[in-house]
């Protein structure tokens, strides 16, 4: 890993809900370098979202600290904040949502530069507007700078939130309700961006090959009901997952490949419900929905996640005693 | 062709013979289906000339974008269309499960009342939430069956404890549950236990795995599966999905701007696929079985304004094959081979390769 643009340390997010209080994320600790890729994977209720809101600070964790550049984002001055939001960007799943309807594309592009007057006027605004429609291969950008949302499509309505020159760019589910053509070609345009202009990504999606095509010289980090239970390159943990829960999300995955997707095992879970985050089950969150479950150890101590060799952690007792055994032999 | 004011008293025909001749084998044959869309900006043309047949017992899978006509087309043959749509030609024959054969477009409200459901059921996509909220899931089954005439309340709900069970539900727990109390996978499990009440020959389900989560999904694919080998209906789905339509399907038709351009096999099509959109959307899926990288490429441009279509083939501007001859001559659907058919000139030269591709993105 390079050099740390932005890090997570031991970092907790906690939310008030009327059946109590939740823990969205629980103590998770990640670094993202300048140009790396980073995907975070989990269903809905993994605290990824959150994860991702934190990374752009739109919510301040509980615990732990968030650094950009080394610096504690609490301790920033005005400059240094303003310096963090200009080069972290967020981008939605629907893109719609994120675009004024009632602005031209033209205007939504020339805001953010004009607000943070990297330029000098108007035509000024229009011309970077111009050079960043190109640069997504919205082209030629004259026939798209007059145009309203409703007038783009899902994959065209993606481009804006590079209009800062962000290094990192954060991805939430940003690819999961657009068509499959169009989903490659998004993916395709960021990873030229993180190529040719060392932009740094932390991507979040519940699809674990869309990871693997996008992460794939990057590193994975799997979720749990708000915990990392999985980490390592993208290329052992997609070749050769671990941690049951990802070894299920793996499994259940279907391949575009009649005959391949009807032979692949699968992984019998014991229960398809993922916990209730108010009542979270003891020891192992995972423990009752777990086929390899251990009685007496997985529903009472807690995994901690822990180096397994080869670069990458796991929080699973089962993994780790596999491991001592294999060490001891 | 039917408007509201249309054709109504004859809609059923005898199951020999004339116009509303039936193979034995075939449970709906879609036949040149037309359907339009009324817009401020003219009528656009959402469904194009559609001819698909559906053997008993089968699963087809209609794979397409956002866009396609593919969704247009199952809520025309149940009648569904917004009051901006109608079919404006073409017909549809079902074959009801008593033998006789229904012409669809031409039912009268008792009869379609019928159809649907007793013949015909179709279960949406789970975000779209087809259940009452107000309705325990044990009332949904119960007022279904009373509007189609059972009058044996007792009888239904042992009836829909069996079919939850089927799904994979705790069926005492989900019965006398709220759909508001449930995840979206369990809501969409018990959609699917409701479609098969009234014993429909057809199943159409929309997007049936669309929003949900991974594991989520696994579990509706492996339900529909063990529900078919079970009770043997006959299915369509609608999905953009193409590793759904590989898990399910026993065919499988591609649909581009409203056309059916290419149907087959499911290995055929995915192996030997021959109309180039289907290709390009196979080589945008990104697989995750094996050890290597595997690159993948988009198809170019984006889909057609359906109300200024292109000449010729309506994918030509976005075909990396497409000749001079796409631009000027609309192309039929040719026959392959075991019942595979695809819309293009240049079917015998169309492969899974991706330089072709690589070549015209760039």
């Amino acid at each position: 890993m390079t050099e740390s643009l932005l890090s997570l340390d031991h970092v907790s997010r906690e939310f008030s809900t009327r059946h109590g209080r939740i823990t969205a994320v629980d103590d998770i600790s990640l670094e993202i370098g300048r140009g790396d890729i980073l995907c975070l994977v989990g269903e809905s209720g993994s605290g990824k979202t959150t994860v991702a809101r934190m990374a752009a600070g739109l919510l301040e964790p509980t615990r732990g600290a968030i650094r950009f550049e080394g610096r504690d984002l609490r301790q920033t001055s005005k400059d240094e904040h303003k310096a963090y939001r200009r080069a972290v960007q967020l981008v939605h799943q629907d893109p719609y949502a994120s675009l004024n309807p009632v602005h031209t594309i033209g205007d939504t592009l020339r805001a953010p530069v004009l607000h943070h007057k990297l330029v000098k006027g108007r035509r000024e605004a229009t011309e970077r507007a111009a050079e960043l429609l190109t640069q997504v291969d919205l082209t030629p950008p004259q026939n798209f700078l007059s145009k309203y949302p409703h007038q783009l499509s899902g994959g065209q309505r993606h481009g804006h939130p590079l209009a800062l020159n962000p290094r990192l760019i954060i991805a939430d589910e940003a690819v999961s309700m657009v068509d499959v053509s169009i989903r490659v070609s998004i993916l395709n345009t960021m990873l030229k961006l993180r190529n040719e202009l060392g932009v740094a990504f932390l991507f979040i999606t519940h699809d674990l090959a869309v990871v693997k095509y996008f992460g794939w010289e990057g590193y994975v980090g799997v979720m749990y009901v708000g915990k990392l239970v999985e980490y390592g390159r993208t290329p052992q943990i997609i070749g050769r997952p671990l941690h049951p829960y990802a070894k299920a999300l793996a499994a259940a995955i279907p391949e575009a490949d009649p005959d391949l997707t009807r032979a692949k095992e699968k992984l019998q879970l014991r229960s398809l419900d993922i916990p209730n985050l108010t009542a979270l089950p003891s020891g192992c969150v995972f423990h009752p929905r777990c086929p390899y479950f251990v009685a007496g150890l997985c529903d009472e101590v807690v995994p901690q996640l822990v180096d397994v060799g080869d670069g990458r952690e796991a929080a699973c007792h089962v993994v780790s005693r596999e491991r001592g055994k294999e060490a001891a032999a | 062709m039917v408007s509201k004011t249309g054709r109504r008293a004859s809609a059923m025909t005898n199951g020999a013979g004339g116009n509303g001749h039936l193979p034995d084998d075939v449970v709906l044959s879609i036949e040149d289906l037309w359907v339009e869309y009324q817009t401020p900006a003219g009528q656009m043309q959402a469904v194009r000339g559609a001819n698909l047949q559906i053997r008993t017992g089968e699963s087809v899978a209609l794979i397409g974008e956002s866009g396609s006509g593919k969704s247009t087309l199952g809520l025309a043959l149940l009648r569904l269309l917004v009051r901006t749509a109608r079919v404006s030609k073409g017909r549809a024959l079902f074959r009801t499960g008593d033998g006789r054969t229904l012409d669809l477009f031409s039912l009268g409200k008792d009869e379609l009342r019928r159809f649907r459901w007793q013949e015909c059921a179709m279960v949406f996509q789970a975000a779209l939430n087809s259940l009452n909220p107000v309705l325990k899931v044990g009332d949904h089954f119960v007022e279904t069956a009373r509007a189609h005439g059972e009058r044996d309340d007792r009888q239904t709900r042992m009836r829909a404890l069996e079919l939850l069970r089927m799904v994979q539900l705790d069926a005492e727990r989900v019965v006398s549950s709220y759909p508001h109390e449930l995840s979206g996978g369990m809501r969409q499990r018990v959609s699917i236990a409701l479609s098969l009440l009234l014993e429909p020959q057809l199943i159409i389900l929309d997007e049936p795995t669309t929003a949900l989560d991974i594991l989520t999904q696994r579990a509706i694919i492996d339900v529909i599966r063990s529900l078919r080998q079970r009770l043997s209906f006959t299915m369509m789905f609608i999905s953009h999905d193409l590793s759904l339509a590989a898990e399910l399907a026993d065919r499988v038709a591609t649909m581009y701007a409203g056309e059916l351009v290419e149907v087959g096999n499911v290995r055929d099509v995915f192996y030997k696929p021959k109309h180039p959109y289907t290709v390009g959307l196979l080589n945008a899926v990104p697989p995750i079985a094996g050890e290597e990288f595997t690159p993948l490429t988009a198809i170019p441009g984006s889909p057609p304004n359906l109300l200024a279509m292109p000449s010729g083939c309506s994918f030509h501007p976005r075909c990396p094959y497409a000749t001079e001859l796409c631009a000027r001559q609309v192309p039929p659907l040719f026959a392959i081979g075991d019942g595979h058919v695809a819309a293009c000139f240049h079917r015998d030269r169309v492969t899974r390769s991706l330089d072709v591709w690589e070549v015209a993105t760039t």
